[in-house]
């Protein structure tokens, strides 16, 4: 099964960690206000919320100001308080991975990290991944190979990609399929994932 | 597709049948071309961009001004009756803007709950994270009933009655032949109980709407597989007449047969929407998904049968039942395809506590081929035949829906049976290989009414409109294709419009039907509104508009291309009258039935009991092939889909609590990049057959295969699914004992 807690590389953050670092912390830790928040005027150490408060976010580069509860998931605030709906909500717990965004150079499940805790964060989701109308080259490659059916899953499986691929510019069958583990398709398009992955070139170095 | 509460056909997965050629269309110009340019070509998904982009916009991320979220109520037992449901505190939390009651307790017809997850009230609030709070508040009073979780328990005589008319239905026996003369014939008798388990169908996008009312108008934007049949659910569940209903499906997450109706949470979705005067969005979440939205039903056969000592069978008698949860059938076809000249069936329903199966990618198929299929190994052994052969002894007879026999040998050939060690891989150390094979069948074929709009304005533009949808199968870019090779256009050039009621209305996608049954639509509609620009096109070039053709981006005169006009200077002519002309469907250009053969391999870690499938072959007829990509991405989609339920998908029950313990994505198991084997897909192309889908056969056989390759790897037949580590190392432990 896709249960890889250990992944070669470094390339894309695996469950355990992924659970350490942002469910399990941050379900403890949510009401505590993280350092950034100190410049959003929010006094260091107070609590923040239950309501809503200014959160700032550098989504594909662009500043995005929103007020939301601090429970909100990154995932909730990009696709219900900014209309960037290109990355999907498929569990909702970290297990199907089609909310996959990249956040620091890291892939991260969108549903299971809280919007407030990636403020000063170089957050990345695939409504911002095409330049105009020129696709990134993965998502070229998934046009190719018809690597996609339904396509609810795709998004996530591209930002998963291009995450790997920055890593690990030449993966090995083996990197692309533990770089891909974290990431369901229930459509059944994994071998054309596969080759679609296999197949793309000169993907920079993240 | 079948109401769930409809019996499946019992005796469907004959295979074979009726003659498989279809008749020619009534005006042969419909007919499919002899020479194609862009049929059967792998033309690249015409929404790819969409969907990787994220541009795409699903039911999900459908964000309206002032839209408010939904979010249902739901009983946490397994069986009760309600006795009140108090909204107040519900209506009095923050952003709240609506609340209505599902279940009314005074009414005795409407005030039980069957299954967990059985909707009770509802709430929509101004953020999803509001709506769930309040949801928390509805305060509802139970009287738990007496429930049934486990089918041994059903059917056991000292059950309590939880369905009224009895917990077990029972079906009529279905008998053919001379049974007693048919094992009288047998040199030797199998008599084993082979099983399936209850799967979901785990559709990524979940299930729901959002719906918006303008006066009495609802615009309803649903997840559906049916926008037709959703607009009919709205209507008649809101009593409102169904021309007040637009449903507007433009890209849907999958649905796996689940989503063919507006459901509840439609329904409901509406309701708050018209309380709350504001639009509302009613997503499900995974544990909804799991506990309420549908389930392929469960299969119990337990079997005797004879073959004879030279390898032909001759008997079959089984009794068989299922539980498709709180009063749904779980038919199922057996003895599937292979030919028992003497057979009996008797088979019963069982009623549980649970949610209620709905369709599943090839329904009852893959529980009849399960079962069929490994009973089948094991009568190859007595006889000590190999399996193909032994297959093919007892196959229906060949025809053009029947071609297994060709299949086999040719998929043994390019798979490497002659490889294949007997029963038992006498290989020391602890991992064993295997190699399994099973066949399927599918109806699938078209029907009306199915109809298409082609629409060529004077600046070249072609757009197809049509009431169907695309599951993910492809729609848009096989209505493309057909376009495109009848005006001698490349697909790009064609706009399709479909997933809304306002456009001609086609069927749902259930059955693999869509194929069939908006091909040839749209085709009749293309040539309809060729001949109308030729008849433009005809008095310029000084010819009668029977001599012309449309090829390679030009209209010009057959045989001499260069008497004509390109497709834009000919679309001119049309000035400031636009064609518009409508196809129906017609049979002659779709037909039913399909083939197909597979071969797994696999290996085993008898210490561990994990099984690693580590090839699949499958060869696959569909008919004509219209769109090449996206028929094969369906076969590569079906194998998948059935090697999780061979070896991951599995829905748990609490025995005591009828609780379902894995309602979710991460013990709800399903297959990853690094579980999926290598897989070779071959088409085999029918064009005289014309289109049959292909969304439901590659699903049936491949858990059947994977099976028979275990029992090859181990030398010992697991008889139920799924095949987890544990059950193979108990049936290796039983084996030893």
């Amino acid at each position: 099964m896709a249960r890889k807690d250990d992944k070669p590389g470094g390339f894309a953050v695996s469950r355990r960690d992924f659970l350490k670092s942002a469910g399990v912390v941050s379900a403890v830790t949510a009401a505590a206000a993280p350092p950034e928040l100190d410049a959003q005027g929010v006094a260091a150490g107070a609590a923040a919320g239950p309501g809503e408060v200014p959160v700032r976010l550098m989504v594909n580069g662009k500043r995005l100001d929103l007020m939301l509860e601090p429970r909100v998931t990154l995932l909730d605030a990009l696709r219900m308080r900014a209309d960037q709906t290109g990355n999907k909500r498929g569990c909702d717990r970290g297990a199907c991975g089609a909310c996959t965004m990249i956040v620091d150079g890291r892939a991260v499940y969108a549903c299971s990290t809280l919007a407030i805790e990636v403020q000063g964060k170089a957050i990345r989701n695939v409504d911002g991944l095409a330049n105009g109308t020129t696709l990134h080259p993965v998502q070229q490659a998934f046009c190719e190979k018809d690597a996609l059916m339904c396509g609810f899953c795709t998004p996530g499986f591209i930002m998963a990609s291009v995450a790997l691929l920055e890593k690990t510019p030449a993966p090995t069958p083996e990197q692309i399929r533990r770089g891909l583990d974290g990431n369901i398709c229930r459509c059944g398009t994994f071998s054309r994932i596969f080759e679609a992955v296999s197949s793309v070139k000169g993907v920079a170095r993240g | 597709m079948a109401n769930p509460k409809d019996d499946l056909d019992l005796d469907q997965g004959r295979g074979g049948g009726p003659a498989a050629a279809p008749l020619p269309p009534a005006d042969p110009k419909y007919a499919w071309p002899d020479q194609q340019s862009v049929l059967g070509t792998p033309v690249k998904r015409l929404d790819g961009p969409e969907k990787v982009s994220g541009r795409a916009r699903y039911t999900f991320d459908i964000n309206r001004p002032g839209m408010l979220y939904g979010r249902i109520v739901r009983s946490p037992h397994p069986h009760a009756r309600i006795v009140s449901i108090d909204l107040a505190a519900a209506r009095r939390a923050p952003g709240v803007k609506a609340a209505i009651v599902w279940r009314d307790p005074a009414n005795p017809e409407r005030n039980t709950v069957m299954y967990q997850g059985d909707e009770v009230a509802a709430v929509a609030a101004d953020t999803e994270e509001r709506a769930i709070d309040a949801a928390r508040l509805v305060k509802v009073e139970y009287e738990v009933l007496p429930h049934l979780t486990l089918v041994d328990q059903a059917m056991s005589g000292n059950a309590p009655e939880v369905f009224k008319g009895g917990n077990v239905r029972q079906g009529a026996v279905q008998e053919t032949g001379d049974l007693a003369a048919g094992f009288k014939q047998a040199a030797h008798v199998v008599e084993e109980t082979y099983s399936t388990h209850v799967i979901t169908h785990v559709c990524l996008e979940s299930h729901g709407a959002v719906c918006e009312w303008d006066g009495d108008h609802l615009t309803a934007w649903v997840s559906t597989q049916g926008i037709s049949a959703a607009r009919e659910g709205f209507a008649s569940g809101l009593q409102i007449p169904s021309a007040n209903v637009r449903v507007i499906t433009q890209y849907m997450g999958g649905g796996f047969g689940s989503k063919m109706a507006p459901d509840a949470q439609g329904l409901i979705c509406a309701r708050l929407a018209k309380e709350a005067k504001a639009p509302v969005k009613l997503m499900l979440d995974r544990k909804e998904e799991h506990l309420a939205t549908g389930n392929r039903p469960s299969a119990t056969a337990r079997v005797k049968a004879g073959v004879s000592a030279d390898g032909l069978l001759t008997a079959f008698d089984a009794e068989t039942w299922g539980t498709g949860g709180a009063g749904a059938a779980a038919g199922f076809p057996l003895p599937y395809i292979y030919q028992f000249p003497n057979r009996r069936r008797t088979h019963k329903d069982v009623y549980i506590n649970t949610g209620q199966q709905r369709p599943m990618r090839a329904p009852g198929h893959p529980q009849g081929s399960f079962v069929t299929e490994v009973l089948m190994e094991e009568l190859a052994d007595r006889v000590n035949m190999d399996p193909v052969e032994f297959r093919i002894k007892n196959l229906p007879p060949e025809a053009p829906n029947a071609m297994w026999g060709a299949y086999l040998r040719r998929g043994a050939a390019e798979f490497g049976w002659d490889k294949r060690h007997k029963t038992g891989d006498p290989a020391t150390g602890p991992i064993k290989t295997g190699m399994g094979v099973a066949i399927n069948t599918w109806g699938g074929g078209g029907r009306g009414p199915s109809q298409a709009r082609c629409e060529i304005a004077s600046d070249g533009l072609v757009v197809i409109k049509c009431g169907t949808q695309d599951l993910g199968t492809g729609t848009r870019t096989l209505i493309a294709v057909i376009a495109a090779d009848t005006l001698g256009l490349p697909a790009s050039a064609i706009r399709p419009e479909i997933g809304d009621t306002m456009f001609p209305i086609s069927g749902g996608s259930g059955g693999s039907t869509t194929a069939a049954a908006v091909s040839p639509a749209v085709r009749i509609a293309v040539v309809n509104a060729l001949d109308a620009l030729k008849e433009k096109v005809a008095p310029t070039l000084g010819v009668e508009p029977a001599a012309l053709v449309a090829a390679g981006g030009r209209i010009h005169v057959r045989d001499n291309p260069s008497k004509g006009l390109a497709w834009n200077e000919a679309c001119k002519l049309l000035a400031t009258q636009p064609i518009s002309v409508e196809g129906n469907w017609q049979p002659g250009l779709s037909s039913v039935t399909t083939s197909g053969v597979q071969f797994a391999e696999v290996s085993v870690d008898v210490e561990t009991g994990i099984v690693k499938v580590t090839r699949v072959l499958a060869i696959q007829d569909c008919g004509l092939v219209v769109s090449r990509l996206t028929a094969e991405s369906q076969v590569y989609g079906g194998i998948i889909g059935s090697l999780n339920f061979a070896l991951f998908e599995d829905r748990i029950l609490d025995r005591n609590t009828g609780q379902m313990v894995n309602p979710n994505m991460e013990w709800y198991l399903l297959a990853g990049m690094s579980d999926v084997p290598r897989i070779d897909v071959r088409l085999v192309d029918q064009p005289e057959r014309g289109v049959i889908g292909i969304g439901e056969p590659p699903t049936v056989s491949t858990a059947a295969a994977i099976t028979n390759a275990v029992r090859n790897a181990i030398g010992v037949t697991v008889r139920s699914l799924p095949l987890t580590p544990a059950k193979i190392l108990q049936t290796l432990a039983q084996r030893r004992a």
